[in-house]
C-alpha cells in the first residue's frame, strides 16, 4: 500500500489528495490534511476522482479512421500517419490552416510543449484552449486594467476577511473547497453578499442576496459605484496614486444612478446602496467572481467595472483584499500562463511584441509566426475554409461550446482532425485519427490553481496498457514532423518553461514539494507571492475603462419567453468525460433537467418529472423538469454536463466582441410539455403510480 | 498480569523487522508535506512513534475504498478475496474501537468474507494515546486514550522504553519467539504509564456526552428546524461516511469489458446522497438533504446503541476535521448538550 | 438465516432459465431451476444477478409446495431489469437466497385473509394467496383486490380465476373505466370497505406502490383491523440484500434482514416512512 501525494484532477481549486495504490490498482483517496486549500476535506468529486482512471472504457490504443470506421493501430503507424497528414496540410495550405486546441486538463508541460509545437513545429498562432469559453473575459480584462490576470489574493486569506462580495459564482458547488472558507469566514464574522439571479447554497448565508437579471452585471455595478462615489466613500489617495483615468471614468458612472440601475436590474435600489456602503466602507473585502460575470457578450466590461469597484475603493494590494476571479478547470490559469493562447506566448508575452518573440525564436531555433492567431470558437468558423486540420488535446468541444451542432457540422468539414483524450469523447468519434492519452495519475507535471499556486502531480500508477503521457505524445509527433524534441521527464521542460516565462522563473520541479509556489516567482530565490499588485499593479498604474451597460444579445420575445442560463452542478464536471464514468456521481445526477421557477411551472402546467422541450432559435432538447423557487421567475436553468440532452445545441453563440467568449448565461427560450412516447411510458411507470 | 511487558525503544526497530518479513508492515509515516499518512513501511526509521492521528482511518485496510470482489469471464467466476498478511503499527485506541464494532458488523451469521479475510490476517498494534489532538473526544466515550480490551498489542510509550500490553492470542503470537526483547514490567513502569495517561486525559480539550444528546433528541427536544439549519450547510460531499472509521455503506458496481470480462467491485458510499436509496422509476425516498442529515446523525446517535450497545462514534474526530461545512458531530453534540 | 453458502456471501449462485414467459409488454416471468438446497417461504426475494449489468432485489412469486421451479417476476424498470429482459431459456440468471423474513401466513390460521395488491405488487402475494389455497381449510373468508392501471397491465389474469374458482372473493379492478373491461373500477382503496370479511379479526396482506400500501394500511386501521394484522412487504433499494451495504436502513431497520415483511405496528412503531 503505497500513498502518493497530487493534485485533484477536477476544479480549479486545485486540492492535495493523496493516491492510495496497491498492486498498481487504486484502491481510495483521501485529503491532505495540511494543504492550504482543501485542509483535510475533499468535494464529492474528489474523493471519487479516482473511478475513472482504471475505467474499463479508457482508451488502450491509437485508432485510425479508415472508411468511416476506426482501426486498431500502433503507436508508429499512428504518430507517423498524423505527422504526414498535418505536414501534407501545411505543405498545402500553409501553416495557419492547423489549428491546436490545448488543454486545461493537462499538466503546465504539456501546454507549453502544445504551444511550442504550434509555434515552432507547425508554425501557426491558431493555438487556444477552453479558457476561451470561460475566463478569456478575465485574462483580456484585468490585463487592461491591472496588467495580470489572475486571482490576486490566496484562498486561505478568505477567512479572515471582513466582507465577501460573490457575484456571479456557486461556490459551494463549484468551488466547494473555497466555499468552504467562505462559510468559515462567515461563521467569524464577516458578511458576505452574494448576487446571482439564482439561489444558490452560498447564497442562503449571504445577508444579503440580490437577484438582479441575467445579464445586469455592469448597471448593478455601476449603481454600487455610483453611490461610493456619491456618499464619498472612494479612496481618493489609492485613485490618486496608483490609478488613471478616473475622469472619463467617472462621467459613465454618473449616468447610473440608482433608480437606473434598479429599472435594469430588478434589484430594490435600497439593496444596491446597503451593499455600496458595506463593500467600501470595510476594509479587509474581497470580490469574487466566476461565469456568471465572463460568460457574456459583455464579459470584458463585467471584468472591467470588477476591477473599476476594487481600485475606486482601494481593495487591492493587500492580504485579505482583492479580486479574485475563480478558474474553472483545475490547470485553466496554467494552460493560459503557459501560452495555449492566440496573441501570447507563456507568460503573457505577446506574439506582437519583437523582442519576446526574438527571445522564444532564438531558445527554439524557429522562426515563430508575428501574427495571433485564431481564437477557438473562430476556428470552428472557419472549419473547412481557412483551417483545413486541428489537433484537439483532452477537449471535448462537440459538448462544450455553444451551438453545438455548428461545432459538429465545423469538425466534419475538415481534411484531417487529431484528438488526443483518455475516453472515446463525442469529438473524438468524429476524429481521423485518436491517440490514447492518460490520466492525472499517471503522469508527472504540475498544475497551476485559481490562486496561481503552482502544484506538483506525481505519478501513482502505470499508465493503463497502450496509453502515453500527452507530453511524450506531441514530443514524438514533433519528431516525425522534422522538429525534435528531447525531454527525458517533464521537470525538463518546465525548466525551459521558467527560462522563457518571467513569472514563472524561480518556479522549478525541485522547489515544488511543499504545496507548491504561487506565481508571481521571478527567480530561484523567490518564495512566491500570496497577495498580487502590492504597492504597484503589474503594469504600473491601474486603469479605470468607463463601461456602459449592454443588454444580452439575446432579449426574450413572444416566442422565447424565458431567458436560458446555463452552470454546472456539484456532482458533474463539465462536458462529463472523467465524472460519468463515476458510478457515484453518475447515480446521483443521471438525467439533465430544467430548473423552473413554480410560478413558472404553475402557469404552464408543470410539476417536477415531467419531460419538457426547451428550444431556442438554435436547437430543442428535452429534459426533465425541477420545479424550485432557486430560480427566479422568468428565468431557466440548465446544467452542461449531459451529451443526451447537451444544452450548448440552444445556447447562443454571441461572442464578446474583444474576448470572444460565447455568452452562455443568457439566450432566449421557449419551454413547453412533452407527451411521454410509449416505449418511455415504462420508465415512469411507478412514480405516477405515486399519485 | 503475565502479558504485559516492556519493551525499549531501542529494540524496536528489530523486532518489527522481524515481523515484517512475515506480513506487509504498515505504520504511520511523515509525508513530504507534513501529514501524517500509513502506508508500508521501507525504512522503519522513518515511521512516526508518538501515535499521531491520520486521514483516513484505518479501516480502509479491512474494508478499502475499492474493492475488486470477483472477476467474471466466459469461463467462470473468481472471488478475489484479499489474504496478504498485514501488521498495522501505530494505530490509536479509537480505531481499535472501531474495528472491534466493524467486527460485529461484519462477522455473525452472515459474514461478509471480503472483510473477514482481510481482518483474519491483519494485526494492530495499537499505540495509547499520550498527545490527542485538539478535535479528539475519545476519553468521554471510554473509546480511548487508552484501551482495557479488545486490542491485539497495545503500547504505551513510557519515554525510552514501551509497556505493552497483549490483548489477544494473535498479540502473544507476536511477541512469542522474542522474548528475549521483552521485560517483564516493574512497578516503576507501571507507575509511569499511569502518569502518561493521566496526562493525556487532561490535554483533551474537548468533553462530549453523546448520552446527552441522544436523551434529548429521544425527548424529542431537537426540533427539525435544527436539523434543517444542519443540512443547509451540508456541501454533499460525504466526506464524513467516508472518514468515518464505523461508517460501513457501500455500493457494489460491475465494470464490463470486451467479451463479457469483467469486475465486480464494492466503493464505498454515502447516505448523506440522495441517489443512495434512488429506486426504480427515480423514486427519491430521501430526497431533502435534511432526511439524510438526520438519518446519519440518527444512526450514530440513537440506532448503534440499540443495536450494538455502543455509540456510533468513538470520538476519533476526523469528521471534525473533513467536514467543509462544519457540521460534524461534534459541533453538533456541543451546539445540542 | 444463515450463511450457508460457504463460498461467499456475495456470491450468486448461477439459475438456468427454463421459461419466460410474458406477461405484459413491460413484465416477465421467469421459471428457474432450483438449485439444490434452496428453501424458500412466501414474502422471501432472492438477488438476481447478471455479471456486467449488476444485481437487483426480486422477490420470489412461486410456491415451493406447489411449484418445481422458482418463479420471477420482473419488470422492465432500470438497467439490470432491463439487461433480465434479453435473456431467454436456456441462459442462466445469478441468484442469492432466499433472502428475507417470510409473510407470517400461521397467525391467519382460522381468521379471516384479506390480500391487496396493486400492479406488480401481485409478485409476491401471488406466493401466499396459491399457499393459501393450498391450505385452504386452515383459514376463513378469503379476499383479493387486486388494482391494475390498464387492462393490459393485469399480470397472471388465468390463474385469478382459477383463485376465484378455489373460493377466493375476488376484485379485480383497473384504475380508470374503460370499454373493454368487465371487472371493477377504481383504486384499491375505494373497494376494501366493501370485502365481507371481519376486519377486527382478520389479517391483511399488502403490496403495491408505496402510497398504495400507506392508503390501505391507513384504511384498514380505521375500519377495525389490529395494526399487527395489517402486514405488508416493503422495497427498497439494495446493493447486498444481506444487511451489509446499508442502503435499504431506515430508521433503525434494514428491511432485507429484518424484512421486507412489515406489520402496520412496526412501520409506524419505527417510522419507516414511504417516500
Amino acid at each position: 500500500m503505497k500513498k502518493i501525494s497530487t493534485v485533484c484532477p477536477y476544479c480549479g481549486c486545485g486540492c492535495g489528495l493523496y493516491v492510495h495504490v496497491e498492486k498498481d490498482i487504486i484502491t481510495g483517496v483521501s485529503p491532505v490534511r495540511n494543504h492550504p486549500v482543501n485542509k483535510g476535506s475533499l468535494c464529492v468529486k474528489g474523493w471519487n476522482c479516482f473511478e475513472f482512471v482504471q475505467h474499463p472504457g479508457r482508451l488502450k490504443y491509437p485508432l485510425i479512421k479508415k472508411d468511416g470506421v476506426f482501426k486498431k493501430s500502433s503507436w508508429d503507424e499512428a504518430l507517423d500517419w498524423t505527422a504526414e497528414n498535418l505536414l501534407k496540410v501545411k505543405e498545402k495550405f500553409g501553416p495557419d490552416s492547423i489549428g491546436m486546441l490545448s488543454s486545461a486538463k493537462c499538466t503546465n508541460e504539456e501546454n507549453f510543449l502544445m504551444m511550442k509545437f504550434s509555434r515552432a513545429v507547425v508554425g501557426t498562432n491558431n493555438i487556444d484552449h477552453c479558457a476561451r469559453l470561460c475566463h478569456s473575459s478575465t485574462v483580456g480584462g484585468l490585463a487592461k486594467a491591472f496588467g495580470s490576470g489572475a486571482m490576486t489574493n490566496s484562498i486561505d486569506e478568505i477567512d479572515s476577511s471582513r466582507v465577501l462580495f460573490v457575484i456571479g459564482s456557486n461556490t459551494t458547488e463549484q468551488h466547494p473547497m473555497i466555499g468552504m472558507h467562505m462559510l468559515d469566514a462567515v461563521d467569524r464574522g464577516a458578511t458576505l453578499i452574494v448576487a446571482d439571479p439564482r439561489k444558490t447554497q452560498i447564497a442562503e448565508f449571504a445577508k444579503i442576496h440580490l437577484r438582479h437579471r441575467c445579464g445586469t452585471d455592469v448597471a448593478l455595478l455601476n449603481g454600487m459605484m455610483n453611490v461610493i462615489i456619491n456618499e464619498g466613500l472612494v479612496d481618493l489617495d489609492f485613485v490618486r496614486r496608483r490609478t488613471e483615468n478616473f475622469d472619463d471614468f467617472e462621467k459613465i458612472v454618473m449616468r447610473y444612478p440608482l433608480d437606473i440601475a434598479e429599472k435594469i436590474t430588478g434589484v430594490p435600489a435600497v439593496d444596491i446602496r446597503r451593499v455600496a456602503r458595506i463593500y467600501a466602507t470595510e476594509k479587509r473585502s474581497m470580490l469574487f467572481y466566476s461565469m456568471g460575470i465572463t460568460q457574456h457578450i459583455t464579459g470584458v466590461d463585467n471584468v472591467r467595472s470588477c476591477a473599476n469597484l476594487v481600485m475606486l475603493t482601494a481593495h487591492i494590494g493587500l492580504p485579505m483584499t482583492g479580486l479574485n476571479p475563480l478558474r474553472g478547470q483545475n490547470n485553466v490559469q496554467g494552460a493560459c500562463d503557459m501560452g495555449a493562447l492566440p496573441d501570447v506566448y507563456s507568460g503573457y508575452q505577446k506574439v506582437t511584441d519583437k523582442k519576446a518573440r526574438k527571445k522564444f525564436e532564438s531558445a527554439w531555433g524557429a522562426k515563430l509566426p508575428s501574427v495571433p492567431g485564431r481564437t477557438l470558437t473562430e476556428m470552428f468558423d472557419a472549419a473547412g475554409g481557412e483551417i483545413r486540420a486541428m489537433y484537439i488535446m483532452g477537449e471535448n468541444p462537440v459538448i462544450s461550446d455553444p451551438d453545438a451542432s455548428h461545432v459538429t457540422e465545423a469538425i466534419k468539414k475538415l481534411d484531417f482532425l487529431v484528438v488526443q483524450d483518455i475516453f472515446m469523447s463525442d469529438t473524438a468519434e468524429l476524429a481521423s485519427v485518436v491517440l490514447p492519452a492518460v490520466t492525472f495519475a499517471e503522469k508527472d507535471g504540475t498544475f497551476t490553481n485559481t490562486e496561481r499556486r503552482v502544484q506538483k502531480l506525481k505519478k501513482a500508477i502505470r499508465p493503463v496498457c497502450g496509453a502515453m503521457p500527452d507530453w511524450r505524445i506531441i514530443s514524438e509527433l514533433s519528431k516525425r514532423m522534422g522538429y525534435e524534441m528531447e525531454y527525458g521527464a517533464t521537470h525538463e521542460i518546465m525548466e525551459e518553461a521558467a527560462l522563457l516565462t518571467p513569472s514563472y522563473g524561480g518556479i522549478l520541479h525541485h522547489r515544488l514539494n511543499n504545496f507548491g509556489l504561487q506565481w508571481p516567482c521571478p527567480g530561484i530565490d523567490h518564495s512566491g507571492t500570496t497577495f498580487m499588485h502590492r504597492k504597484a499593479f503589474t503594469k504600473g498604474m491601474g486603469s479605470f475603462i468607463p463601461i456602459d451597460f449592454v443588454p444580452p444579445a439575446e432579449p426574450v420575445d413572444g416566442d422565447y419567453p424565458f431567458i436560458l442560463t446555463t452552470g454546472r452542478i456539484s456532482f458533474h464536471y463539465h462536458t462529463g468525460t472523467m465524472c460519468r464514468r463515476t458510478s457515484t456521481l453518475e447515480r446521483e445526477e443521471p438525467d439533465c433537467f430544467v430548473e423552473i421557477n413554480p410560478a413558472d411551472a404553475e402557469s404552464l402546467g408543470i410539476k417536477t418529472h415531467d419531460r419538457l422541450s426547451v428550444s431556442s432559435r438554435r436547437g430543442e432538447i428535452v429534459v426533465n423538469a425541477s420545479v424550485t423557487d432557486r430560480t427566479p421567475e422568468g428565468i431557466v436553468f440548465i446544467p452542461f454536463h449531459f451529451r443526451e440532452a447537451a444544452v450548448n445545441l440552444i445556447t447562443n453563440p454571441a461572442l464578446d466582441p474583444t474576448a470572444k467568449i460565447p455568452e452562455y448565461k443568457v439566450c432566449a427560450v421557449n419551454i413547453a410539455p412533452v407527451v411521454p412516447k410509449p416505449d418511455e411510458e415504462g420508465k415512469f411507470f411507478s412514480r405516477r403510480e405515486n399519485r | 498480569m503475565k502479558d504485559e511487558f516492556v519493551l525499549s525503544k531501542t529494540n524496536l526497530p528489530y523486532w518489527l523487522r522481524q515481523l515484517r518479513k512475515k506480513a506487509d508492515l504498515i505504520g504511520p509515516l511523515r509525508s513530504l508535506n507534513g501529514d501524517i499518512i500509513f502506508s508500508s513501511i521501507v525504512n522503519i526509521h522513518e515511521m512516526i512513534l508518538d501515535c499521531p492521528a491520520s486521514i483516513p482511518s484505518p479501516k480502509e485496510f479491512l474494508f478499502p475504498q475499492k474493492e475488486e470482489m470477483y472477476k467474471f469471464s466466459q469461463k467462470g467466476v473468481n472471488t478475489l478475496n484479499d489474504n496478504g498478511k498485514r501488521i498495522i503499527f501505530g494505530v490509536r485506541s479509537c480505531d481499535i474501537s472501531a474495528i472491534a464494532l466493524l467486527d460485529r458488523f461484519y462477522g455473525g451469521l452472515l459474514e461478509d468474507d471480503f472483510y473477514m479475510s482481510r481482518r483474519r490476517n491483519t494485526c494492530f498494534i495499537s499505540i495509547a494515546c499520550n498527545n490527542p489532538d485538539p478535535t479528539c473526544f475519545c476519553s468521554g466515550l471510554g473509546t480511548g486514550p487508552a484501551l482495557k480490551t479488545g486490542f491485539d498489542l497495545q503500547f504505551t510509550d513510557l519515554g525510552d522504553r514501551y509497556l505493552v500490553q497483549a490483548g489477544s492470542r494473535e498479540g502473544l503470537r507476536m511477541i512469542n519467539g522474542f522474548m528475549h526483547l521483552f521485560l517483564l514490567p516493574e512497578k516503576a513502569d507501571r507507575d509511569d504509564q499511569y502518569e502518561v495517561l493521566l496526562s493525556s486525559q487532561s490535554i483533551f480539550e474537548k468533553r462530549i456526552t453523546l448520552e446527552n444528546v441522544r436523551q434529548k433528541i429521544l425527548a424529542g427536544k431537537v426540533p427539525d428546524s435544527f436539523w434543517e439549519s444542519v443540512a443547509s450547510r451540508c456541501f454533499e460531499c460525504g466526506g464524513c461516511v467516508y472518514e468515518c472509521p464505523l461508517c460501513t455503506c457501500f455500493n457494489v458496481i460491475d465494470w464490463k469489458e470486451k467479451d463479457n470480462k469483467g469486475t465486480r467491485m464494492r466503493l464505498w458510499d454515502t447516505c448523506m446522497f440522495k441517489g443512495f436509496t434512488k429506486m426504480a422509476g427515480n423514486v427519491l425516498p430521501a430526497g431533502k438533504k435534511i432526511m439524510r442529515t438526520k438519518r446519519w446523525y440518527f444512526h450514530k446517535l440513537l440506532y448503534y446503541p440499540e443495536q450494538f450497545g455502543r455509540f456510533g462514534c468513538v470520538g476519533c474526530g476526523r469528521c471534525t476535521i473533513t467536514c467543509p461545512g462544519r457540521i460534524d458531530i461534534a459541533t453538533i453534540a456541543n451546539k445540542l448538550d | 438465516m444463515k450463511n450457508k453458502n460457504k463460498k461467499g456471501l456475495y456470491l450468486p449462485v448461477d439459475a438456468k432459465i427454463n421459461d419466460v414467459i410474458d406477461l405484459t409488454p413491460d413484465v416477465k416471468l421467469y421459471k428457474l431451476r432450483k438449485p439444490q438446497s434452496f428453501f424458500y417461504s412466501p414474502g422471501q426475494f432472492v438477488m438476481a444477478s447478471i455479471w456486467g449489468a449488476g444485481e437487483v432485489p426480486i422477490s420470489i412469486t412461486s410456491t415451493s409446495e406447489i411449484h418445481q421451479d422458482i418463479e420471477l417476476c420482473i419488470r422492465k424498470a432500470g438497467f439490470v431489469t432491463s439487461a433480465l429482459h434479453r435473456l431467454n431459456p436456456g441462459d442462466s440468471i445469478g441468484i442469492r437466497g432466499p433472502l428475507g423474513n417470510r409473510f407470517p401466513f400461521e397467525d391467519a390460521y382460522g381468521k379471516d385473509v384479506l390480500f391487496i395488491a396493486g400492479g406488480i405488487g401481485i409478485a409476491p402475494l401471488r406466493s401466499l394467496i396459491n399457499l393459501v389455497i393450498e391450505k385452504r381449510k386452515n383459514f376463513g373468508k378469503i379476499a383479493l383486490i387486486y388494482g391494475s392501471k390498464t387492462p393490459t397491465e393485469v399480470l397472471f389474469m388465468p390463474e385469478t380465476q382459477n383463485w376465484k374458482e378455489n373460493g377466493i372473493d375476488l376484485t379485480l379492478t383497473i384504475d380508470v373505466e374503460c370499454k373493454e373491461w368487465e371487472c371493477s373500477f377504481g383504486l384499491v382503496t375505494e373497494h376494501i370497505n366493501r370485502q365481507s370479511i371481519s376486519f377486527e379479526s382478520g389479517y391483511a396482506f399488502i403490496c403495491g406502490p408505496h402510497v398504495m400500501i400507506n392508503a390501505a394500511m391507513h384504511d384498514l386501521s380505521l375500519l377495525g383491523m389490529p395494526a399487527e394484522n395489517i402486514i405488508t412487504t416493503i422495497e427498497a433499494h439494495m446493493k447486498c440484500g444481506v444487511g451489509k451495504c446499508g442502503h435499504c436502513y431506515s430508521d433503525g431497520r434494514y428491511v432485507c434482514t429484518d424484512g421486507p415483511v412489515f406489520s402496520y405496528a412496526e412501520i409506524r412503531e419505527f417510522g419507516m416512512a414511504s417516500p
